[in-house]
């Protein structure tokens, strides 16, 4: 069984053909770097999320793989081009298991 | 002052095991940028890269970095990587585009551990490399904290 | 020369008897313009994901008795609007802060056990009641009302403590725009709590921070949920009343 969170993605409901569009993508997630000690000088493990992909009708826009260095609740804001109406998935997998898949409709004037 | 961190960095190679030491030095972040590279050269420029010259915390740093390009199946930006001299870990992030990307752009927030040199580096479709870098000064600490 | 004074005089005598600007300044103003805007942008916020946490408690019916928050108090954006910006104020003669009154009523309605202050839930709902309030300024209880809380936190607030032998006034009042360390003094108003601090990765509440002050000054923090940190509370809504709420708030 996978762990999972919230996320939003965000990105306009219809775009015109040929024009670029910008998605916002957001994912609830401590990003536990691995480098914290507690008072009593334990390392608490790392458990990050550890890749991001965004595709759009099952064709990849946006990967990202991601390190400790990357900030807590991470967020990618980029492009895509739109050619065909469809789906925009997003899907974030990481440590112990961490699974969070999004899909959002999207209309191509 | 780059002496200076050269010193502390050996002294600190001398006398802790890697796995204690808080912070990457310079050659760490060399190293990692070196392999993923490998034999090729390195242009320097074409990368517009924002990271803010002053830090309040770097536990939530955002940066932007954009690379110029037509992005045709033939002429794109594949990968742009992100290097912190600074962390504890100089891999920061990866990000992987296609020519469906429209744009080689993105922003996101990261972890800064200290005032340091971030490096991005872009490969493109052709597999020429491009470099940039940016110097920061942060003035909070952010992976080393205790809870 | 003197037709200059003249007229400075008098700019001076209208600039003083128009709307008095007000001094107080929210710490908000020295954020860099990055976390201005992450702080603005709701969709940037990272405490978005502590209000969608507070949306779902909000429904959650208790299994003691099946009410949830929403049985008696409806859409949370109806019944809590403006809400947080009274609190501190006196309930069932009781002086309760937004904490202490969830806490209230989770054991008193929905007869469950209090949420831990700084515990996920706790922050999650304290987060939701506090964005009800964004854009709407605060609106102390009378002092009237709040007599003897009030002139306790005022003395709490003005009492030198701690190995240092600081007390707020002399930092916030007295050097606020000063730096300390690194960074700026702020006045230390409470607008923007709950806030999401860069420092702690995470929300906290207005009490936390007074804690760390505490600390700070090498005192002995009071414990939280203490009459004298609801004190303190109140004191500094009353000194911050007519000012814009920013919660949820980013902090460094």
């Amino acid at each position: 069984m996978s762990r999972s969170s919230r996320a939003v993605v965000t990105f306009p409901k219809d775009v015109k053909r040929g024009e670029l569009f910008s998605i916002r993508a957001i994912v609830q997630h401590d990003m536990e770097s691995g480098f914290r000690h507690t008072e009593q000088g334990v390392r608490v493990p790392r458990d990050i999320i550890r890749e991001f992909v965004c595709t759009y009708n099952g064709r990849p826009v946006f990967r990202a793989d991601l390190h400790p260095g990357i900030g807590s609740n991470p967020i990618f804001i980029f492009d895509a081009k739109a050619d065909q109406s469809g789906v925009i998935e997003c899907r974030w997998s990481g440590d112990n298991d961490y699974l969070t898949v999004l899909q959002q409709p999207i209309t191509v004037l | 002052m780059s002496s200076r961190r050269l010193f502390i960095s050996s002294m600190t190679a001398i006398c802790l095991s890697p796995w204690h030491r808080a912070q990457a030095s310079t050659s760490d972040a060399q190293q990692v940028i070196s392999k993923i590279i490998g034999n090729q050269s390195v242009k320097t420029g074409r990368i517009y890269f924002e990271l803010p010259p002053l830090v309040e915390n770097g536990n939530l740093v955002a940066v932007k970095c954009s690379v110029q390009s037509p992005m045709t199946a033939n002429d794109y930006v594949k990968v742009i990587h992100m290097i912190a001299e600074g962390n504890p870990l100089p891999n920061v992030v990866s990000c992987y585009f296609t020519p469906l990307s429209g744009k080689a752009e993105f922003s996101t927030r990261i972890r800064l551990a200290d005032s340091q040199r971030v490096w991005v580096l872009a490969q493109m479709s052709n597999g020429e490399f491009w470099r940039t870098s940016a110097d920061t000064v942060v003035t909070l600490s952010a992976c080393t904290e205790m809870i | 020369m003197i037709q200059a004074f003249g007229s400075l005089a008098i700019s001076f005598f209208l600039f003083s008897h128009a709307a008095v600007a007000d001094s107080r300044q929210s710490a908000y103003q020295l954020l860099s313009p990055t976390n201005q805007a992450m702080q603005n942008d709701m969709n940037l916020n990272p405490a978005l994901f502590a209000i969608m946490d507070g949306e779902a408690l909000w429904q959650e019916k208790s299994q003691a008795n099946g009410k949830s928050c929403a049985s008696c108090h409806g859409d949370v954006k109806q019944s809590m609007r403006g809400v947080f910006a009274t609190f501190p104020k006196i309930i069932h003669q009781k002086l309760q802060n937004v904490e202490g009154q969830i806490n209230a009523c989770r054991t008193r309605h929905q007869h469950l056990t209090v949420f831990a202050y700084e515990s996920k839930p706790m922050l999650a709902l304290s987060t939701l009641i506090a964005f009800q309030s964004r854009g709407l300024p605060i609106q102390a209880a009378s002092i009237g009302s709040v007599k003897n809380d009030y002139e306790s936190g005022k003395n709490l607030y003005f009492q030198r403590i701690g190995q240092l032998n600081l007390s707020c006034a002399q930092c916030h009042d007295d050097r606020a725009g000063l730096k300390l360390g690194g960074s700026v003094i702020p006045q230390a108003h409470p607008t923007g709590y709950p806030i999401y601090r860069i420092e702690w990765q995470g929300m906290g509440s207005l009490q936390r921070r007074l804690r760390n002050c505490l600390s700070g000054v090498r005192a002995e923090p009071y414990a939280y949920g203490s009459k004298e940190l609801v004190q303190i509370e109140l004191y500094l809504m009353h000194r911050a009343n007519g000012m814009i709420i920013e919660s949820p708030g980013i902090r460094p």
